[in-house]
């Protein structure tokens, strides 16, 4: 059997149910045996009754006159809560604003724009003119249409 | 679903909306427990009173901020306990008990002299130099057991409430309730003690 002044540190656990396990089991047959451990055991369980049969104390009552008073004191507190959600709206609209116009301020330039070089000017400037005279070619004998491609790609050939 | 939980369901959300006699019904239902916390933290009467009324003054302006109305007890115990610390801070709340009329605010009845001897615990049952007695001791036991204590036993709060409130561990709660109980016990010595042991 376990000693008195060992299970005597853990009663107030047994008595809560913190034990678990062994450890409740140990206490549990030390308390069957024990008469002085099981009197303290009665002890303890007695204070617990005794805190409940003391119960609660009914607050003033006067004071729930008081508590309407004061949160009408305070103007409609609906009211007030409603402000207070438009006002958390507003700060958030502004952070979200001011957030934007950061991102907007610290983003890195565009690229410039690709300047032609010389050669490209003259190609297009060619391709332009091939075009537009096939343009009308095709417009005048749609059949033409291969006969230019045709000439084309032999010019391109030549210079090649 | 338990009804309790279910109105109580109701009525958080109804007085968050504003309705201001679903916060009454929510006043009767928790002052008690919320006072008799309150005067198990701070000594004078008027000043448990007054933590009370702020208590219930800044839980209907922090309603919105309430998630989950089930834990509405707990969070009530919670503004209450913020309040006390505030109270400490500035050095307006003595964080002890001393039980002077303690006893005759809950039954009414004019105070009485201190207790001249021991009677059994069968005819101190329900009288009032018990409860005088009582909180006297709970006024020696430390602040957090005591708090844990008039929680659990006085206002029948569930240990998952009262780590909820305090934002400690269960096994916390559990341990302060222990401890608490053992201080007690021998604050209140023969008033607990049976002729004869039995389990």
């Amino acid at each position: 059997m376990a000693r008195c002044d060992r299970v005597r540190t853990t009663l107030a656990d047994f008595v809560e149910g913190s034990l678990r396990g062994r450890a409740s089991a140990r206490v549990e047959a030390h308390v069957r045996d024990c008469a002085d451990c099981r009197a303290e055991v009665a002890a303890l369980e007695r204070t617990g009754e005794l805190l409940r049969e003391t119960g609660a104390i009914p607050a003033p009552s006067r004071l729930w006159g008081s508590i309407q008073a004061e949160i009408a004191g305070t103007g409609s507190a609906t009211a007030i809560r409603s402000l207070r959600v438009l006002w958390r709206g507003a700060v958030a609209a502004a952070a979200l604003a001011a957030a934007l116009i950061a991102v907007w301020m610290v983003r890195p330039p565009e690229a410039p724009m690709a300047v032609p070089t010389v050669q490209q000017v003259q190609i297009d400037a060619e391709f332009q003119s091939t075009f537009e005279g096939h343009l009308s070619a095709i417009w005048v004998t749609p059949l033409a249409d291969e006969a230019a491609l045709g000439l084309q790609m032999a010019a391109l050939g030549e210079d090649g | 679903m338990n009804e309790d939980i279910r109105k109580l369901e109701d009525l958080v959300p109804q007085a968050r909306a504003g309705d201001m006699g679903a916060f009454e019904a929510l006043y009767q239902r928790y002052q008690a427990g919320i006072y008799t916390f309150l005067r198990g933290q701070v000594r004078e009467a008027e000043l448990a009173a007054d933590l009370t009324q702020q208590t219930f003054v800044r839980a209907w302006e922090s309603l919105p901020g309430l998630r989950d109305p089930g834990a509405f007890q707990s969070w009530l115990h919670r503004i209450a306990l913020n309040l006390v610390r505030d109270e400490a801070k500035s050095g307006r709340a003595r964080l002890e008990v001393v039980a002077t009329d303690l006893a005759d605010e809950g039954s009414g009845a004019p105070p009485r002299e201190a207790v001249a001897r021991n009677p059994g615990p069968e005819e101190l049952a329900l009288s009032s130099e018990l409860r005088d007695r009582v909180w006297q001791a709970l006024g020696s036991v430390p602040a957090e057991q005591r708090a844990a204590l008039v929680m659990h036993h006085m206002t029948g709060m569930s240990v998952t409430e009262i780590a909820r409130a305090m934002k400690v561990r269960p096994g916390t709660v559990m341990s302060r309730l222990a401890r608490g109980r053992e201080a007690l016990r021998k604050l209140l010595g023969s008033y607990v003690e049976a002729q004869n042991g039995s389990m």
